[in-house]
């Protein structure tokens, strides 16, 4: 067992904000009211501290720590099908594209809700198509983010939701690196 | 060592692979669009949703594409393991090789891991070698080999070895021309 420190507070923060957040706008709270309009501006605030944590943060919470690779993502498929484990410390390959998935669905949504309220597009119908189609794909996107957590999991034998939780990552004893 | 160049320094998949899982990521997309669509309107009318002809098409729709991205996963899967134990895995005779190969797997109901090192075994590579190429500790690639010869129901790595040798001498490597 060999334990490492990976998600900094304010990762783990971050995390847990906008899965209050998200979920408490697209489904616990009227659209129409306006208390959905100020958690989305917590939204903002919070996709912010992200981006600019994201330049000047904790080694694995930088995007330098987790470029959107198409090989490496292909080296994890290539994993999966033959059942090799290399382990990844930050954000393996195929979450980091995930991440950036989810970090362009919500910037989408907050770009689209905001205009929603000033005077220059307020009622036009394709703003208000655009943000509602955003939020089917975010959420379907977050399912599809959670399944993947629990059978990487699985797989690897890394608890992660743990790890995002506590903030240190539990390595198995087979890791050869 | 060549092995380990072989696995390494290639882009698994290359633009098949990459192609295929593309369209799974858009059709991902169009499934999760369908599906949102159904559901909003499911809860704006309730179970009269039944009767209105497209909703229907797009519930229909969004499960086609969902067993569509399964599908593509298995292939692409499939296409990964070709090319992660034969290079040049275009060529007839290690096609036909991988299938004979994939064929016993099948057979022996192997995991993906076990595959691995079943494949790496059969090709001549030493447990610390396995080991190293799949970023696992020796005693892993022990208790898969243990396994592998279990499910064979061989003694060791010899024997299955000869298994194959033995199959492959009865058949051409090549298909006949036709």
């Amino acid at each position: 067992m060999r334990k490492v420190k990976v998600w900094d507070p304010i990762i783990r923060l971050f995390h847990w904000s906008v899965v209050l957040t998200f979920v408490a706008n697209a489904w616990a709270i009227d659209d129409e009211s306006k208390l959905h309009q100020q958690v989305g501006w917590l939204i903002v605030a919070l996709l912010g501290l992200r981006v600019l944590w994201g330049l000047v943060g904790t080694q694995h919470a930088r995007f330098s720590d987790f470029p959107p690779s198409i090989p490496a993502a292909m080296r994890q498929v290539q994993d999966i099908a033959t059942g090799r484990l290399h382990h990844h410390i930050g954000h393996s390959p195929l979450g980091a594209w995930m991440i950036y998935a989810l970090l362009l669905g919500l910037a989408g949504l907050c770009a689209t809700g905001v205009m929603m309220t000033t005077d220059r597009f307020w009622g036009i119908g394709w703003v208000e198509e655009i943000h509602e189609a955003l939020m089917v794909v975010t959420a379907v996107a977050a399912c599809v983010h959670v399944a993947a957590v629990v059978i990487e999991s699985r797989r690897t034998g890394v608890n992660l939701p743990r790890a995002m939780i506590t903030g240190t990552k539990v390595m198995p004893h087979d890791d050869a690196r | 060592m060549t092995m380990r160049d072989d696995v390494e320094n290639r882009f698994p998949g290359g633009a098949e692979g990459l192609g295929l899982a593309g369209l799974m990521v858009l059709q991902g997309g169009c499934a999760a669009f369908f599906l949102g669509d159904v559901v909003t309107d499911f809860s704006d009318i309730g179970h009269q949703v039944l009767f209105e002809w497209h909703l229907v098409l797009e519930l229909l729709a969004s499960i086609t594409l969902v067993l569509a991205i399964a599908l593509e996963g298995r292939m692409l899967m499939r296409l990964i393991r070709r090319q992660a134990h034969f290079r040049r895995g275009l060529s007839v005779a290690s096609g036909a090789l991988h299938d004979l190969i994939e064929a016993y797997f099948d057979s022996w109901a192997l995991t993906a891991a076990e595959r691995d090192v079943a494949t790496f075994a059969i090709k001549g590579l030493s447990n610390a070698e396995i080991a190293q190429m799949r970023g696992s500790a020796e005693g892993t690639v022990k208790a898969h080999l243990n396994a592998i010869y279990r499910k064979a129901g061989v003694q060791g790595r010899g024997a299955l070895l000869s298994m194959l040798v033995e199959d492959l001498m009865q058949e051409p490597l090549i298909a006949p021309q036709t």
